[in-house]
């Protein structure tokens, strides 16, 4: 293709991301010509926004890798199947912030916040170049930036922010440097073409090369909040705003992982031994800080928080694997997770107290003698994250741990596993207070027909998953068709 | 498609595995007050029984070979199947399960007060993946119901257990999932050597070298170790078994107990024959040591559930000791001693739960003369405590001595470091012992002088708790009797796992590796 003779570039694979930018600039608009009362329409635009642009992607899925842009966009089965995922995290979190943030400052801003930050992962995802990546992340990290303080009378919330804030730009900091070794090294910031460059680049550039992928893996690192680039998750998670702690834990996770797999496909994988070692103890690492510090947690969000750097612990494998069943594995793994993360904030959620909506263990106590319906539901979620079957968490675990021993990372599965029984702890321990102590404050649950039926569709998922996983992990292969 | 071997042409066994969740599902949508939730699952779990009953009548004794099979796919990715089947190995204990649900659910009729629906949702769910774990013969589907019974086992000791129950569930659970883990690393690692499958009989069919069988065998060991228990892995048991309402600690001595010795017989043995033998020494070992320390430990104890816990602890020593003696007699008696004791304690259990019912507590020190107040109670515990020392006549009885014959002759198989005829003599000393600690709790209990004015007030058993003990007796002295029926059915697969369990793979994996390195050389 000669870029010269063709004057439009090609722009229909970025149909939804144009679509999802223009919804978020008319909540924007529309907001100012809305009664406080109305503006949670606003929100219900959002939320429209995420499932037209499921159809859009749907519908545009490609068998096989688009590119658009001169080849600065890509869209292929793995970033619809990521997108896909984007889009019903973000939803589910708007639909969890309806009735949370309808007393705040700027509620029209809220909404289209989250979808601009959506719109970040979904370039984050398409990026086949370092530039393009970069330009979605930032988009996504100032996004959440504003969005965990968002409360900016609570004390709490500005300092999360605040953090959060000065690591991210650290750790961007971090990334571009990496960057521009690469790019110094192969003289492009195109995957592809900086792989070729790596592979051929000789022993002159090791060194470059190795500070370049070493820097390059710990800026990606922090923002799926891998060990010990973590720190900012626990601060950043317990601040925020509920909806937005919901938000963060799930979609920009998936953004972050897709594109870490991209980039260690195409950049690296003449650096396969050098980043399997560093992964694998990242892995274990992760695993550890997040299991272990869990089980010291009296904060929901914050054992949350903690729980869900355990689970990009064990998603970890399935990169170290990196084989198609490891890659599908994470898919797999983040859409289970997806479900029984986003139900168990929608049940914190619901139950509000003083004002304050979810906050310590002790909550939890007695839940099942006030409210049978949520302690199933939530039992279900936490059984699910332990990783105990018939519920979808463990086939979680059991696609990455077997991606992991099929290639031959048989000590790396067996610390993971037992790590899952750490896990399983403090998961059980939160049952614990729901089922067997009584009830220690009074609760006026959240009414809200929506957020009742995302408890209820996401309990039906995770047992529908649990019980029969097959076509999900068959779809998840299919979604790596074109990347490896 | 193979051909499957099923004689009733219809999913008999996931009928018996899913009618009890159906019938959970139709209570909890349906079903609104106590007692027509309780007769609901009374309902639900007589149908199941009499529903395996036909697996019974059915069954042919004359073959190995697996019966009502099932095959369905289930992840065809990894190949994962929804394989169903039994043999005379595993057929036995679906029926024990689905009987002593049956008196779980009659035995909570009147003391389960709080939250009656969700106690017969668990139980019912329960009973689902206890058959399923029996009725399973793929791995993954195995290991899939084995730890989907910790839900409902977590919630049962935790909701309606004792004073100290939430730190023997959490126990419980922790214990059962760390050991349950390594299962699952071996049978995924079997899975890649053994060329992606699942399948419990190509497994067993595949000749794996020494050192692939040495660390499988080590996977399920802790596993299954745990779950039968085996010192030094069984300090969840008392904690659990005391803490667990009466139907709960019924379940788990009668059938939770069983899965793990159940598991040596499914995979242990015929999967990894030449680790198994390998490991007999360390296996005598820690079952002499079930059998003779834990019968002094239960000795003094002064909490009676805490006691048949320890008992039970020391008699399932003796059925590890039987499974791992190689002899037709040692492993039947082993089968017949779980089902033996799967009635004894859970009768046992129930007698302290009748106990307790009238004076909630289980000091054994709070009791004594009860003979005077309930002579029938008496009656019916003696024959349960008799049943426990194994006197003859019961079916404790039959199992121990064919567990000691089979121990003492099994010398001539192949060598050890002392004569097994030594090891029998060791493993007799529980005659001894367990008669002391049963006789001397049904001492204290019930006999002596009537002086405390709680124990005075006691009403003896009513017909409801008569009902639910009288199918128990019938059986321990009807198998103690006539062991027939049990021993004609696990017979012929009994003969055919000492066949797999005496052989050794390692010729058959000696060729493989050397037709597998002729082949390489070639395509080089």
């Amino acid at each position: 293709m000669n870029p010269v003779n063709i004057n439009m570039p090609v722009i229909a694979p970025l149909i939804p991301e144009m679509f999802v930018a223009v919804m978020a600039m008319v909540i924007l608009i529309g907001d100012l010509f809305l009664a406080k009362e109305h503006k949670v329409w606003s929100g219900y635009l959002a939320i429209l926004t995420c499932v037209v642009a499921g159809f859009l992607t749907f519908s545009m899925s490609p068998s096989h890798a688009v590119t658009a842009f001169y080849g600065l966009f890509v869209l292929d089965p793995f970033a619809s199947y990521a997108k896909l995922l984007i889009y019903a995290g973000t939803a589910l979190a708007i639909i969890l912030s309806l009735d949370y943030i309808k007393d705040e400052f700027g509620v029209g801003e809220y909404y289209s916040l989250m979808l601009f930050g959506m719109l970040g992962m979904m370039i984050i995802v398409s990026s086949p170049n370092f530039v393009t990546m970069y330009l979605g992340l930032e988009l996504m990290a100032l996004c959440t930036y504003v969005l965990v303080g968002f409360q900016r009378d609570v004390l709490r919330s500005s300092e999360a922010a605040l953090k959060y804030f000065i690591l991210g730009s650290l750790a961007t900091g971090i990334l571009l440097y990496g960057i521009s070794f690469l790019y110094g090294v192969t003289g492009s910031f195109d995957f592809a073409s900086v792989g070729a460059g790596i592979a051929h680049s000789g022993s002159s550039g090791r060194l470059a090369v190795l500070l370049g992928m070493v820097l390059v893996i710990a800026g990606l690192a922090f923002k799926v909040s891998i060990a010990p680039f973590h720190m900012w998750t626990p601060d950043a998670y317990e601040g925020a705003p509920t909806p937005v702690t919901a938000y963060m834990s799930v979609a920009p996770k998936v953004a972050g992982l897709v594109i870490l797999i991209r980039v260690l496909v195409d950049v690296m994988p003449s650096l396969h031994v050098e980043y399997v070692t560093i992964f694998t103890w990242l892995a274990v690492l992760t695993m550890a800080v997040g299991n272990l510090a869990a089980i010291a947690q009296r904060n929901i969000k914050r054992m949350l928080a903690y729980s869900t750097i355990g689970h990009v612990g064990f998603v970890m494998l399935g990169i170290i694997a990196g084989n198609a069943d490891g890659y599908a594995g994470v898919l797999v793994y983040m859409t289970i997770y997806l479900f029984m993360n986003m139900g168990a904030f929608a049940v914190i959620v619901l139950m509000r107290r003083d004002g304050i909506q979810g906050e310590l263990l002790d909550d939890f106590a007695g839940l099942s003698k006030v409210h049978p319906g949520y302690a199933l539901a939530m039992g279900l979620y936490l059984f699910s994250l332990a990783g105990i079957p018939f519920l979808g968490g463990f086939w979680g675990k059991y696609v990455v741990f077997m991606a992991a021993i099929e290639t031959g990372h048989l000590y790396l599965a067996i610390t993971a596993l037992l790590f899952s029984v750490v896990g399983a702890f403090y998961y059980i321990r939160v049952v614990k207070y729901i089922y067997f102590d009584d009830t220690r404050v009074e609760f006026n649950f959240v009414e809200n027909r929506l957020m009742q039926a995302t408890v209820a569709v996401t309990a039906i998922a995770v047992v529908g998953l649990g019980l029969y996983p097959g076509p999900l992990i068959n779809i998840c292969k299919a979604a790596l068709g074109g990347i490896i | 498609m193979m051909e499957l071997n099923n004689v009733l042409g219809f999913p008999i066994l996931t009928w018996s595995i899913f009618l009890p969740t159906l019938g959970a599902i139709i209570i909890w949508l349906f079903v609104r007050g106590e007692s027509a939730v309780r007769w609901t699952a009374l309902a639900v779990s007589v149908l199941t029984f009499l529903l395996t009953l036909l697996l019974w009548i059915y069954f042919d004794n004359g073959t190995a070979h697996m019966q009502f099979e099932e095959f369905h796919p289930w992840i065809t990715a990894f190949n994962v199947n929804y394989r169903l089947g039994v043999d005379g190995i595993s057929m036995p204990f679906i029926l024990l399960t689905s009987l002593l649900t049956v008196v779980c659910i009659v035995s909570a009729w009147d003391c389960i007060k709080t939250r009656v629906k969700e106690y017969m949702l668990a139980f019912l769910i329960l009973e689902t993946t206890l058959i399923g774990v029996f009725a399973a013969l793929d791995g993954i589907l195995f290991y899939f119901f084995w730890e989907a019974m910790l839900i409902p086992m977590f919630l049962i000791i935790g909701v309606w257990g004792g004073k100290n129950r939430v730190y023997a569930t959490i126990k419980f659970f922790l214990y059962t999932l760390g050991g349950s883990v390594l299962m699952l690393v071996a049978l995924l690692a079997m899975y890649f050597k053994a060329g992606h499958t699942f399948d419990l009989q190509a497994l067993m069919a595949y000749p794996f070298n020494f050192e692939w069988q040495f660390w499988i065998w080590i996977g399920f060991f802790i596993a299954f170790a745990v779950k039968v228990p085996m010192w030094p892995l069984h300090t969840w048991l008392p904690d659990a078994h005391t803490e667990a309402p009466t139907a709960g600690s019924v379940i788990l001595a009668g059938i939770l107990l069983k899965m793990g010795a159940y598991g040596f017989l499914r995979f242990s043995l015929p999967i990894c024959p030449d680790a198994s033998q390998y490991f007999v020494p360390l296996m005598v070992v820690l079952s002499l040591i079930a059998v003779v320390y834990i019968s002094l430990v239960a000795m003094m104890q002064s909490d009676m559930k805490r006691l048949i816990a320890y008992s039970s602890i020391a008699h399932m020593g003796f059925v590890t000791l039987g499974t791992f003696m190689f002899t037709q007699q040692a492993l039947e008696g082993a089968i017949f001693g779980m089902i033996s004791h799967g009635f004894v304690a859970a009768a046992l259990f129930l007698c302290v739960g009748v106990l307790y019912d009238r004076m909630h507590t289980r000091e054994i020190g709070a009791y004594g003369g009860v003979v005077n107040v309930m002579p029938k109670f008496a009656a019916v515990m003696m024959l349960f405590c008799m049943a426990n020392v194994a006197l003859p006549g019961a079916s404790a009885f039959i199992a121990e001595i064919m567990v000691l014959a089979g121990t003492f002759s099994a010398d001539q198989l192949y060598e050890m470091v002392i004569s097994s005829k030594w090891v029998a003599v060791a493993a007799a000393t529980s005659v001894v012992l367990s008669a002391c600690y049963t006789l001397w709790m049904y001492k204290r209990v019930v006999f002596g002088d009537l002086v405390k004015p709680e124990v005075k007030a006691m009403p003896d058993m009513s017909w409801r708790e008569l009902g639910f003990f009288a199918p128990l007796m019938v059986l321990v002295l009807w198998l103690g009797l006539y062991p027939m029926p049990v021993l004609n059915v696990i017979h012929v697969s009994v003969a055919n796992l000492v066949e797999q369990a005496t052989s050794t793979k390692l010729h058959a994996a000696h060729a493989l590796a050397q037709a597998e390195m002729l082949q390489q050389t070639v395509l080089r």
